[in-house]
C-alpha cells in the first residue's frame, strides 16, 4: 500500500500543479484575443443613437461596469477573489445575466445530450469491435467497411444526413429545437414525449460516428490480445470460450477506457455542431457566442469547468490505472 | 456458436439499459426551465399551459437569435426583440408589449397615432411641440395612460442616463405634462432660438417608448436609484400598454399572449382585438434552422433572409409568400454601402474611386448574394435615398442622370483611370499613382455571406481595371473595433450597413453618409467611416430638418445626391429590406403585400414593429 500512496501523492501535486496552470491560462488567454467585449455590443447598445458625445457615453459606462479599463493584474485578482466564491461575474455579451446562470440553465441539455451518447457510442463500439474480432469472416467484413466510413463522416455531415433523411423527407422526427416548438415546458405526458423525440437525432448523429471510432480501435486491440500467448495457452488448457473471451476484452479495454474518460471529461465544451444543425439547447453555442462576442468571463468559466472536469477524469482514471494494472503503479512509483 | 449468442444476449440488454435511460435522461433540465412569472393580473391562463395552439398562435423567426433577458424597457441590454426592439438604426419601435406615442409608416414616411390622440403640434416658433393622449389609453394594469406617465418616462430616461436619455439629451429639454392629457415638449434650441433639430425631437414619438410612472417609481426604489441598476433589472414586473403581455420566456423560445383587456379595442384606436392569441418565436440556432422550420409550416413570419425564396412557391409548392409578388420580392429599405478609407494612398483620389465603383458587377451581386432579393440599378438608380416610394419622390432624378452607373463599364473605368494619368508605368500589371502600386484590402465580416460574396465581386472589379484587390474577413468581433475607429482603421474598402427608413430619413442616411462630424472619431457607430469631408454638405445637413418647404428640400436632397454621386466617399453595392418578409400562409392567412388595398398602407415590418403592427388586426385563420 505503501507504494501505492506514494503513487496518489504524485498523481495528485501534477493534479494541483495543472490546475494552477489552466487556471491562469483560462483568464489570460481570452484576453489575449484581439477584439474589445465593449466594442462588441456597442453595436446593439448604440442603435438607434444619433449624438456622437452620447454614444462615447454609453462606451465608458460599459467599460467601468465590466472593469475591462482596470490593469490585467487589477483585473485577475478579482477574478480569482470572485472564483473562489463561486462567482464569475455577469458576462459580456449577454449582459446583465450572471454567467452562473447562463451556465446552469444550458449545462444540463448539454450533459443529457453528451453523457449518454458518449456512453452508448463506447459501448455499443467496443462490443461490436470485439466481435468482428472474434467472429472474423463475413461479420468483420461488413462491420470494418461500414466502421470506417461511419468513423470518417464528420460529425455534421452525419447531423445533416440524419435531418435530411429522417426529419426534413420521412418526417418522422423534428427538425430542430429540445422540445416541441409549440409547446411549454411541464411535467406532461406530451411534454416528456417530446423532449424524448426531439432528443433522437442529435443523439444518434453523435453515436453513429462514436461508434465508428471506437469499432476499429477495438477491433485491433481485440485481435492483438486473441492471438497472445496467453490466449492459446488457455485454449489448449480447455478453457471455454466465454471465459477466455472475458479475458480479451479486459485486456483490450484498457487503451479504451482511458480514450472514454478524456470524452466525459470535455464532453461539457458541447455537443456543437449537433446543437446548432438542430438547434439543439446547451453550452456549446453559448461558448461560441461568448468567444465571438469576446466575454471574458463567460469564456473563462466555461473553460474552467471544462478544465475540472477533463483533470478530474483523468485523475480518476489514472487512480484506478493503479488498480487495474499494477504494472503502471509499479512503473510510476520507482 | 456459443459466444456469438453470448455477445447478441450482452447488446440486447444494453440497448434495453439505454432504452429505459434515455427519457430520464432528458427530463433533468425540465427543473429549470419554469414558465416565467409575470405577474400580470391581466394574463390570462390557457386551458391547457402546455400546449400553444396551432390556430391561436402565429409563430416568427429571425427576430431573436438568443434567449432574452429581462423586460425592462428603459433598458437597451434586454436582447428582447419581440418585446423590447426600439428599432435600432430604423427608430421604429417593436410595440406589441411597450407602446409608443406615434407608429412610423415606412412606406408612406409617415406616423400613425397610437397613444397619441391626432396629430403633433409644433408651435409658430418651432420651439415646443404638442401631442395629445387619447383618453382611452390604458395600462395593462387598468389605469389610465397620462401625460405625466410621458413626462417621468423622458425625465427617468435622462436621470438614468439611459441609451435614449443621452441620445435625445441634446435636442429635448424637457417634456412636460400641462394636463392629464396634453404633453409639451420643449426642444433645445439652436442660436437662431429655434429647435436644434426639429426632425430628431420628432423622432422620439415614434422611438421611445412611454412607460408607466408607477411601474418606474417602484423600479426606482428596488435599485435604490443607482443608473447602472435600473437599466439592469430584468424588471419581470414591467406594465405596457399594448396588446400582448409577456407569457413565457426560455433557452428555447419567447412568448406573448394576447391581454383581452387591451385599450386598443376602443372604438378610438383599433376597435378591436389582434388576432392571434399568442404571438411565439422559436429561437433558432442558424438561417438553415429557420429556413427549414419555414418549410416545414412551423414558422408564419420569417424575418430573415431566405435565399432563393421564390423556389418555396415555385418549385417545392409550399403556400409561402412575399410582401411582392415578383423581383425583388421585398421592400428594400437600407443600403449596404462599400466605404472607401480616404487615408488609404490614392483613394483620396477622386479618379480611383469612381473606377472602381464603375468596374464592379453589381447585376451579378443582386442576383448571387442577393439571390435577387434586391431592386437593381437600372432600376432604381444611385442617390442617398432608399428605394421607398415616398423617399424616391424627395430628389429630381433627371438633374443627376448624367452621374449614373449601373456597374460593369470596365471601359469608362480605364478610360478614367488612364485620363487621370493613373497607368500601368512597370509592366506588372497593375497601376501606379505616382510611382506607387495601388494596392488595396477589401473587408466585410467574416460569415455575413452576402456580404463577403459582394466583396468577393469588387476585388474581382479591380483585377479587370489594374488595381490590386485583395479580400479579408475578419470576425465580426474585431472588425467592428477597427471601422469604428478613425484612429486604427487601416481597412482601404469596407462594408457597412445604412440607415433604413425612419422619421428622419433621408436626412440621416445624408448624414450618415457624408457628414464630417463624424471624421476622426473612435467609437463611430453613426456614419462617414471612411473620412469624408465636405463644407457644402455640412451646411445642406444643417439646412433640411428646418426647411419645412418641400421644394426646398427637394432641391438641397439633389444637391446632396450630386456631391455623393461626383466625390464617390464611399458606393451602394445592393438594397436591402428593413425588415426581411416572408410568410408561410399553412394557418394564418391575409398578411401585409403589396396588393392587399390597405389604406394607408401596412408595412411589411414582420407584425410587430411601428405601424406593421396594423397587420395583426388583419389576419384570418386560412381554416375559416
Amino acid at each position: 500500500m505503501k507504494g501505492y500512496r506514494k503513487y496518489f501523492l504524485n498523481k495528485l501535486a501534477w493534479f494541483l500543479v495543472t490546475f494552477v496552470i489552466a487556471f491562469g491560462l483560462n483568464f489570460i488567454l481570452p484576453r489575449l484575443m484581439p477584439g474589445d467585449p465593449v466594442a462588441a455590443i456597442m453595436n446593439r447598445a448604440a442603435a438607434g443613437m444619433t449624438n456622437q458625445t452620447a454614444i462615447q457615453q454609453v462606451y465608458e459606462r460599459y467599460t467601468e461596469l465590466f472593469g475591462t479599463n482596470k490593469s490585467m493584474h487589477e483585473q485577475f485578482a478579482l477574478y480569482v477573489r470572485n472564483a473562489f466564491k463561486g462567482d464569475f461575474g455577469i458576462s459580456f455579451s449577454q449582459y446583465p445575466r450572471r454567467v452562473a446562470d447562463i451556465i446552469k440553465t444550458s449545462i444540463l441539455w448539454t450533459l443529457a445530450l453528451q453523457f449518454p451518447a458518449i456512453i452508448v457510442g463506447w459501448i455499443i463500439g467496443n462490443a461490436l469491435g470485439a466481435l468482428a474480432a472474434y467472429l472474423k469472416g463475413g461479420f468483420d467484413k461488413l462491420l470494418m467497411p461500414v466502421s470506417i466510413f461511419l468513423s470518417n463522416i464528420p460529425q455534421f455531415g452525419m447531423a445533416i444526413i440524419l435531418l435530411v433523411i429522417f426529419a426534413v423527407n420521412a418526417k418522422w422526427f423534428p427538425t430542430s429545437g429540445g422540445y416541441g416548438f409549440d409547446l411549454i415546458p411541464s411535467f406532461t405526458w406530451s411534454f416528456v414525449w417530446s423532449v424524448f423525440v426531439h432528443y433522437q437525432l442529435p443523439f444518434w448523429s453523435i453515436v453513429l460516428v462514436a461508434i465508428g471510432g471506437q469499432a476499429i480501435g477495438m477491433r485491433s486491440m481485440a485481435i492483438y490480445e486473441l492471438n497472445a500467448d496467453y490466449v492459446k495457452y488457455s485454449r489448449f488448457m480447455g478453457i471455454k470460450d466465454r471465459r477466455i473471451l472475458g479475458y480479451v476484452f479486459r485486456n483490450a479495454m484498457l487503451p479504451q477506457v482511458t480514450g472514454l474518460a478524456l470524452a466525459i471529461g470535455t464532453m461539457v465544451s458541447g455537443a456543437l455542431v449537433a446543437e446548432i444543425i438542430f438547434s439543439y439547447p446547451g453550452l456549446g453555442t453559448i461558448i461560441m457566442t461568448a468567444v465571438l462576442g469576446r466575454d471574458y468571463p463567460l469564456i473563462s468559466a466555461a473553460t474552467l469547468v471544462i478544465t475540472v472536469m477533463a483533470l478530474t477524469a483523468n485523475f480518476i482514471i489514472e487512480i484506478l490505472y493503479g488498480f487495474i494494472d499494477p504494472r503502471i503503479k509499479a512503473a510510476q512509483a520507482d | 456458436m456459443k459466444p456469438t449468442k453470448f455477445f447478441i444476449v450482452v447488446l440486447v440488454t444494453l440497448s434495453l439499459m439505454l432504452g429505459a435511460c434515455q427519457p430520464a435522461g432528458t427530463s433533468e433540465p425540465l427543473a429549470t426551465e419554469e414558465p416565467v412569472a409575470t405577474g400580470r393580473p391581466a394574463a390570462e391562463e390557457p386551458a391547457d399551459p402546455n400546449a400553444l395552439p396551432r390556430d391561436e398562435t402565429l409563430y416568427f423567426n429571425g427576430l431573436q437569435w438568443n434567449p432574452l433577458k429581462g423586460w425592462n424597457p428603459y433598458s437597451s441590454d434586454m436582447n428582447n426583440a419581440m418585446g423590447i426592439g426600439d428599432g435600432g438604426n430604423n427608430y421604429s419601435a417593436q410595440i406589441p408589449v411597450f407602446e409608443t406615442l406615434y407608429m412610423y409608416n415606412m412606406l408612406d414616411g409617415k406616423v400613425y397615432p397610437l397613444l397619441a390622440d391626432g396629430d403633433y403640434v409644433w408651435n409658430d416658433a418651432m420651439t415646443e411641440l404638442t401631442v395629445r393622449i387619447k383618453t382611452a389609453a390604458k395600462w395593462s394594469d387598468g389605469t389610465q395612460v397620462t401625460a405625466e406617465d410621458v413626462a417621468y418616462t423622458y425625465a427617468s430616461n435622462l436621470k438614468y442616463e439611459t441609451s435614449n436619455g443621452a441620445n435625445y439629451k441634446p435636442f429635448i429639454k424637457t417634456i412636460e405634462a400641462v394636463d392629464p392629457q396634453t404633453v409639451v415638449i420643449k426642444a433645445i434650441l439652436n442660436d437662431a432660438g429655434k429647435a436644434a433639430n426639429p426632425l430628431v425631437v420628432a423622432q422620439y414619438l415614434s422611438h421611445v417608448y412611454v412607460n408607466q410612472k408607477a411601474f418606474t417609481q417602484k423600479l426606482e426604489e428596488r435599485v435604490a436609484g443607482d443608473p447602472a441598476a435600473f437599466k439592469a433589472d430584468p424588471a419581470e414586473d414591467a406594465i405596457g400598454s399594448g396588446p400582448y403581455l409577456p407569457y413565457f420566456a426560455d433557452e428555447s423560445k419567447v412568448v406573448l399572449i394576447r391581454d383581452d383587456e387591451y385599450w386598443g379595442q376602443d372604438a378610438s384606436m383599433w376597435g378591436k382585438l389582434p388576432v392571434p392569441k399568442y404571438l411565439a418565436h422559436v429561437i433558432y440556432k442558424d438561417n438553415a434552422a429557420g429556413f427549414t422550420a419555414l418549410q416545414a409550416g412551423e414558422v408564419d413570419v420569417s424575418q430573415q433572409f431566405n435565399a432563393n425564396v421564390q423556389d418555396l412557391w415555385l418549385k417545392d409548392g409550399l403556400p409561402v409568400s412575399t410582401y411582392l409578388a415578383e423581383a425583388p420580392y421585398m421592400v428594400a429599405a437600407s443600403l449596404p454601402t462599400a466605404y472607401f478609407n480616404l487615408n488609404s494612398y490614392g483613394l483620396d483620389n477622386v479618379a480611383v474611386r469612381q473606377a472602381i465603383a464603375l468596374a464592379v458587377d453589381y447585376d451579378t451581386i443582386i442576383a448571387n448574394a442577393m439571390t435577387n432579393q434586391s431592386p437593381t440599378f437600372a432600376q432604381v438608380p444611385r442617390s442617398i435615398m432608399n428605394p421607398t416610394t415616398g423617399e424616391q419622390a424627395m430628389y429630381n432624378r433627371n438633374v443627376v442622370k448624367d452621374l449614373q452607373w449601373t456597374g460593369n463599364d470596365i471601359k469608362s473605368a480605364t478610360a478614367l483611370l488612364d485620363e487621370a494619368g493613373i497607368k500601368d508605368t512597370d509592366g506588372d500589371g497593375w497601376r501606379e499613382l505616382d510611382g506607387k502600386k495601388l494596392s488595396y484590402k477589401a473587408l466585410c465580416p467574416n460569415g455575413w455571406t452576402d456580404w463577403q460574396a459582394a466583396i468577393e465581386i469588387v476585388a474581382a472589379a479591380g483585377e479587370k481595371i489594374g488595381i490590386d484587390i485583395t479580400t479579408e474577413f475578419p470576425e465580426w468581433s474585431v472588425y467592428q473595433t477597427v471601422f469604428t475607429d478613425a484612429k486604427v482603421n487601416n481597412y482601404d474598402i469596407f462594408m457597412v450597413w445604412s440607415n433604413g427608413a425612419s422619421p428622419t430619413s433621408p436626412w440621416g442616411r445624408a448624414r450618415q453618409l457624408m457628414s464630417s462630424e463624424f471624421v476622426g472619431t473612435s467609437n463611430n457607430w453613426n456614419g462617414n467611416w471612411g473620412g469624408y469631408s465636405n463644407a457644402r454638405v455640412d451646411e445642406l445637413l444643417a439646412l433640411i430638418p428646418h426647411e419645412t418647404d418641400q421644394a426646398k428640400l427637394k432641391e438641397y436632397y439633389t444637391e446632396l445626391t450630386k456631391i455623393y454621386l461626383t466625390d464617390v466617399p464611399s458606393f451602394t453595392l445592393m438594397y436591402r429590406p428593413d425588415q426581411f418578409h416572408t410568410v408561410n400562409e399553412s394557418i394564418w392567412t391575409n398578411f401585409p403585400n403589396a396588393e392587399d388595398g390597405t389604406n394607408p398602407p401596412v408595412p411589411p415590418t414582420n407584425l410587430v414593429k411601428g405601424y406593421g403592427i396594423a397587420g395583426l388586426y388583419n389576419l384570418t385563420l386560412v381554416s375559416d
